[in-house]
């Protein structure tokens, strides 16, 4: 009976809703008025985590001069612009993604800097932009905004031992809650700014929203009865995250969207992936621009992507590119794929120095990390990582630095630091010894 | 400290192996000579100085190697110990310990051990029952579109809706890992909204534009399964439509500018709606080359728009649409001659030259002026009753949402249980009349927990560890997820609700009309889909300039060959063995030429026998198997082996330590080696060679096959002929795939035991710990007695104390383990896991 059933090929059979198209760029959709700023008096920054696989090639990133007015090797070059809000801090270290199936542990540990526990069902550590999100997040509608352009790398980004939790996100929400990432923009459109085709609809939407979580609630409530007592605690978890949402669709119903121009739904992925890398991007923009966001971290590809770069002349899959055996060939092309990847970031970064903020730009209200959490991908290590800290943080960060700690410093002191920086005030965190002043 | 013991075990394992070279006693070094005894299948402690011998010298409470302690543990003492000790059967089961290079106890002690071992630890499960127990389960996204299936009668892309879920021990369905997010959560509550308004359908339905995008290589020569025979290339979409009314067809961009390639042949291009041709146009020929080459792109402009604005009147609801081309006779073929067409008749150019106008991109766009909805398959799911008038609208409301959400809780339903659902009917029927009610109601059944969630409800009043048998309405879903991977039908849910289907005559009829049914093929595409890892098959993309006989379609060639070829041997109830050692599979042309089989012809797939010259044999031979495990540029005999190790014999390597060095490419102009040669460097060392001395014997035996599973006598990077000899650590010698494969089968229990473990991990949704190997043993043994068919492994799971039981656990705590002489207790580790073992 099996054998007669219809087969279809599924590559050539699209279902439902259609699949990728070309894109609306994104590039209309940021129009010169204001945007939602902050009516607060003193606005605290927005935090921006943007996460690049397999390290980097660290003699064509780390600048050769230290202190102020440093060099811009072939990787940092595309950030020459930002100079004055750029700060590269070099010798740092995450132990806490040191285990034999690194790709697996290395995205999950590097906002959080503890080692994660061996297991399926994952307890790994808060990371920092959650702490933000706890911290600043609360009055938007989303508290935090989790972004990334391939649903998962390739094999070795799940183990067997730790399973898939640390190597498919960067944030952790609590020890036992990854966040996944949300890596389609037609999802993402919608998670921002809601179903439904037109303003109208979405108001309709948003109130039968409002009603679909009270009957949820109700049920949970039902179904709680017939549970044990273990159960009743996970039931727990997910009314939490039931009111988290009611919580978010209350502030979706009161906000105003009249300074943004909002674009049509897209359609789909995108089949190229640097337009979906900038489609991504262009939404996290939009996001902070409507204020419906204030941290946002984003994996640029996966953790063992396989993505070739083919648009930039680099054939090679990104991943096993990135073992590139010291042959100089692939390194170069290896570098070529990171410089890529650091100008599609420098253009994010443009469009958030050209977004009018209240009396400032965006741009100078964000703190941006950027880096990766592993060094040499040659040799899966973390160490030294590379580490970029951009934008002017409502005046907290002094720029134009080139920052060299001692060997193996924690990156968890700059983490310290960042949060700080940020108004959340924070002693320590993971295997942090210290904090950062100079930053 | 730990580092430091580690370096210490290698260099002790490095010396041992050069005392071993140098023909020394493998007593060279300063330890104790080893004490004489006699191995004793039913003595554990007859067998212990076994251990003294060749395991304390790192297990033990000085160096901890794999946070065990030998000389701390007792014979008589196994039986609590469990967790240790079923790690230990299969260590020495798989011969990962002691690891290669070091001395290795005779096989029939390694043997006689092993047995007592397992002897003590089967009878213990008496002693020590655990059923275990999973946590609230949620359905996931596969689940979910089957259980809307089931209750629409709709099809729906569930990537395209929900979040991918995570992965534990290789499946998608394990209850600890399926979390909730806020991301999740507001997908899902949309994903009812879009379910129930597509299942309803909806007559006021807006324009709007679906794209429907193909693959840029699928080769549009060859004929496409799904549309009518007689065309090729193209495209087949399957999508519901809203509402009745006109859909305007636009297929964009067919001939690009710049180059214009495919346009001198006459092509004639078709669409069809249900196998009913409703537009054809031609494309191409002389007329069409004479405009592109006089008038440019404003030529280009004019044939592209024959292809667009084609409007046509459709129904809702689903339907079938096919936008390809007429194949013409053979006497005018339309075959180009590319320069590098590697597989005659398939047209696949790697040069990515087009092979003709390629049907990539089709948008509909409609209803415009939306007439209505026709009855469609959903719809007549859904509308059991119609009312004629307003008094009866209430009432049929009730019966319809009563009888949807019997079907979506799995269970009986009470008056409270529909209570949310008419208050939204109630709003929707005043929004917009009877149908948007019931869609509302809908929408109000679907975003429930008590859909969203599996629970396993314990009777009033259960002690914290004390055991309960779950409620058979539970049962009923725990059966259908497991064999079709959704929910329970009407007559489990009636066998469930009255409390029967736990007796063991109703439960085996129940399981054997279950594997008969269609739905039971879920066990191919899902469970043995994941067991095998063939997602992994999408992440592979040989290199074209390597591998000219690639093509993207081989792929799907691939998987849909496993698929029959596994559905075969599923359906007909065959000995699981037959996995590896049946001598028949299904080929389509493309594969059969791809295999070296010939007078296979068409694009259809075709059962054929293939005889030994052809290596084909069982899941070694086939292409799913051997792509998946391969690099872009050349094979991989690490990842074969270990493949072959986690998935056929359940003892998976570990993974491999951090900063290792790469595998040695071959240089830019340096000298190839064979992958062989390659790896032979890295094996020389001892540290390595504690798990690749295991791994890659049974990869290189397959190296006869290349990354993209084609028969090869000789390794074209080097050169050289293909060696694909090697030693197991049995001692046993191979020759190649087939002696391989007589390797496996000489091991046949630990291939079945491998399955059953995968088996009941998928049905119980849960990790497997060390308290369910007495079962999982239990039920291979008992299996053996008719060839190990499937259906007797299935019932065995069933039947299974772990399958129908379950262990009340306190809040947020883990089934309470026993105690184990360990220093540190690993956070619930796999069974598969070893701690870190030295090396």
């Amino acid at each position: 009976m099996f054998i007669t059933k219809l087969h279809l090929q599924r590559r050539t059979v699209l279902k439902g809703l259609g699949a990728a198209v070309g894109l609306p760029l994104l590039d209309a959709m940021i129009p010169a008025a204001t945007a939602l700023a902050d009516t607060a008096a003193a606005a605290k920054p927005r935090m921006i985590f943007v996460y690049f696989p397999h390290g980097a090639v660290m003699d064509k990133w780390t600048p050769k001069k230290e202190g102020a007015d440093f060099d811009f090797p072939q990787i940092l070059a595309p950030l020459k612009p930002f100079q004055k809000q750029l700060t590269i801090v070099s010798g740092l270290e995450n132990k806490s993604a040191i285990a034999a199936p690194v790709h697996a542990i290395t995205p999950g540990t590097w906002l959080s800097c503890v080692p994660p526990r061996i297991s399926h069902d994952p307890l790994g550590g808060v990371t920092i932009d959650q702490m933000a999100a706890q911290a600043i997040g609360q009055d938007t509608p989303i508290p935090s905004l989790e972004v990334a352009t391939e649903e998962q790398g390739g094999e070795g980004s799940c183990d067997r031992n730790y399973g898939c939790s640390y190597g498919k996100t960067i944030s952790f929400r609590t020890p036992s809650t990854p966040l996944p990432m949300e890596h389609n923009p037609r999802k993402l459109f919608q998670q921002l700014f809601g179903q439904g085709d037109t303003a109208e609809e979405r108001v309709l939407l948003t109130r039968e929203d409002q009603s679909v979580l009270d009957l949820v609630l109700h049920d949970a409530a039902d179904l709680n009865r017939t549970l044990g007592a273990r159960d009743q605690a996970l039931l727990d978890d997910y009314l939490t995250t039931v009111r988290e949402l009611e919580r978010r669709v209350q502030k979706v119903a009161g906000r105003d969207l009249k300074g943004v121009n909002l674009p049509d739904t897209p359609a789909g992925i995108p089949a190229r992936f640097d337009e979906h890398m900038k489609l991504m991007f262009d939404l996290m923009a939009l996001s902070l621009q409507a204020n419906i966001t204030k941290v946002i971290t984003f994996m640029m590809a996966a953790e063992v992507s396989n993505q070739p770069y083919s648009f930039i002349g680099v054939a090679d899959a990104f991943h096993p590119l990135s073992h590139h055996s010291n042959n100089a060939q692939k390194l170069d092309r290896l570098a070529k794929v990171q410089a890529f990847n650091t100008q599609m970031f420098a253009n994010f970064v443009k469009k958030l120095q050209a977004t009018p903020n209240g009396e400032s730009t965006m741009l100078d209200q964000s703190l941006i990390l950027f880096g990766s959490n592993m060094s040499n991908s040659n040799l899966h290590d973390h160490y030294p990582l590379p580490t970029a800290v951009l934008g002017g943080a409502c005046g907290k960060l002094k720029g134009n630095q080139h920052l060299k700690y001692p060997d193996r410093t924690p990156i968890a002191n700059l983490h310290v630091a960042l949060l700080n920086r940020a108004g959340i005030p924070t002693k320590s965190l993971g295997d942090s010894t210290g904090e950062f002043t100079e930053i | 400290m730990k580092a430091g013991l580690i370096v210490v075990a290698l260099m002790v394992a490095g010396t041992a192996m050069a005392a071993d070279q140098a023909g020394a006693a493998p007593t060279a070094d300063a330890s104790p000579a080893p004490k004489a005894y006699t191995p004793n299948p039913h003595s554990v402690a007859a067998n212990w100085p076994l251990l003294e011998n060749y395991c304390v010298k790192c297990h033990n409470a000085t160096d901890w190697a794999g946070s065990v302690a030998f000389d701390t543990m007792q014979p008589d003492s196994v039986a609590g110990e469990g967790e240790i000790w079923e790690k230990a059967v299969r260590k020495l089961r798989g011969g990962l310990m002691p690891p290669p290079g070091k001395p290795q106890p005779d096989p029939a002690a390694r043997q006689a051990l092993m047995a007592s071992l397992i002897e003590v630890l089967d009878k213990a499960q008496g002693t020590y029952p655990n059923p275990g127990s999973v946590v609230l389960h949620r359905l996931n996204r596969t689940e979910y579109a089957n259980a809307i299936a089931d209750l629409l009668d709709l099809k729906i892309d569930p990537a395209a809706l929900l979040p991918r879920d995570d992965k534990a021990d290789g499946f998608d369905n394990v209850a600890d890992v399926l979390k909730v997010s806020p991301a999740f959560l507001e997908q899902y509550l949309s994903a009812a909204r879009q379910v129930s308004v597509e299942a309803v359908g909806n007559p006021k339905a807006r324009t709007t534009s679906r794209i429907f995008q193909g693959s840029l290589e699928a080769g549009q020569y060859v004929h496409l399964e799904g549309l009518p025979l007689g065309t090729r290339g193209g495209l087949l979409i399957e999508t519901d439509l809203p509402a009745d009314g006109d859909y305007e067809f636009n297929i964009n961009g067919l001939i690009g500018a710049g180059y214009v390639w495919g346009v001198m042949d006459l092509n004639t291009l078709i669409i069809t709606v249900d196998d009913v041709k409703v537009f054809e146009q031609n494309l191409g020929g002389d007329a069409d080359l004479t405009a592109v080459d006089v008038d440019q792109a404003a030529g280009v402009g004019r044939i592209n728009a024959r292809f667009l604005n084609i409007r046509r009147h459709l129904t809702a609801g689903p339907h079938r649409i096919g936008v390809t081309y007429l194949e013409k006779t053979a006497a005018e073929s339309n075959e180009v001659l590319n320069g590098f067409n590697t597989v005659a008749g398939m047209s696949y150019n790697v040069n990515g030259n087009s092979d003709g106008p390629r049907i990539q991109n089709v948008e509909i766009k409609g209803p415009i002026d939306a007439k209505g909805v026709s009855d469609t398959p959903s719809r007549a799911k859904i509308f059991a009753c119609y009312p004629k008038s307003a008094a009866e609208e209430l009432p049929c409301a009730r019966q319809i949402l009563s009888s949807l959400a019997e079907k979506a809780f799995r269970r009986p339903v009470t008056g409270e249980d529909v209570e949310g659902a008419l208050s939204f009917y109630d709003g929707g029927r005043k929004q917009g009349g009877f149908d948007v009610g019931i869609q509302k109601g809908l929408m109000a059944i679907l975003v429930s927990p008590k859909f969203l969630y599996r629970t396993h409800t314990p009777p009033a009043n259960t002690a914290a560890g004390a055991e309960f048998r779950i409620r058979d309405a539970d049962l009923a879903s725990r059966l259908s997820f497991f064999l079709w991977s959704s929910a329970p039908d009407a007559e489990l849910v009636r066998l469930g609700a009255s409390g029967q289907l736990h007796q063991p005559e109703v439960l085996t009829k129940q399981v054997k009309r279950m594997l008969a049914d269609p739905r039971a093929h879920a066990l191919v595409t899902n469970f043995a889909f994941q067991w095998l890892n063939v997602h992994g098959l999408q992440l592979v993309e040989p290199d074209p300039n390597l591998f000219p006989a690639y093509t993207p379609d081989l792929i799907d060639d691939f998987t849909r060959e496993l698929e029959l070829f596994l559905g075969e041997a599923f359906e007909n109830d065959r000995p699981v063995t037959d996995l590896l050692n049946a001598n028949y599979t299904y080929v389509n042309e493309r594969l059969a030429l791809h295999y070296g089989v010939r007078g296979v012809r068409g694009g259809r797939f075709q059962r054929v026998v293939l005889g030994d010259e052809f290596h084909r044999r069982g899941l070694l031979g086939k292409g799913a198997f051997l792509m998946t495990t391969s690099y872009a540029n050349r094979t991989t005999p690490v990842l074969r082996g270990a493949y072959i190790l986690e998935k056929f014999l359940g003892t998976p390597p570990q993974a491999p330590p951090p900063a290792v060095q790469a595998f040695v490419e071959t240089q830019e102009g340096g000298v190839a080696l064979t992958v062989r040669e390659r790896l032979e460097s890295h094996r020389s060392q001892p540290s390595c060679n504690a798990c690749h001395g295991i791994i890659d014997p049974l990869g290189l035996a397959l190296e006869n096959f290349d990354a993209v599973g084609q028969w090869r006598e000789k390794d074209i990077d080097a050169g050289a002929g293909i060696d694909a000899s090697g030693k197991l650590t049995d001692g046993t010698r191979l020759h190649g795939v087939d002696d391989l494969r007589k390797a496996l089968l000489a091991r046949q229990d630990q291939f079945v035991q491998t399955f059953t473990e995968n088996l009941m991990t998928f049905g119980l949704g849960r990790t497997l710990r060390y308290y369910d190997m007495p079962t999982v043993r239990g039920i291979v043994r008992k299996s053996a007695n008719d060839g190990y068919r499937l259906s007797t492994l299935v019932l065995g799971i069933v039947n299974s104390d772990a399958f129908q039981m379950e262990r009340a656990v306190e809040e947020k705590t883990r089934a309470p383990e026993q105690k184990v002489a360990s220093r540190e207790e690993p956070a619930k580790t796999t069974l598969f896991d070893g701690g870190q073992t030295g090396p």
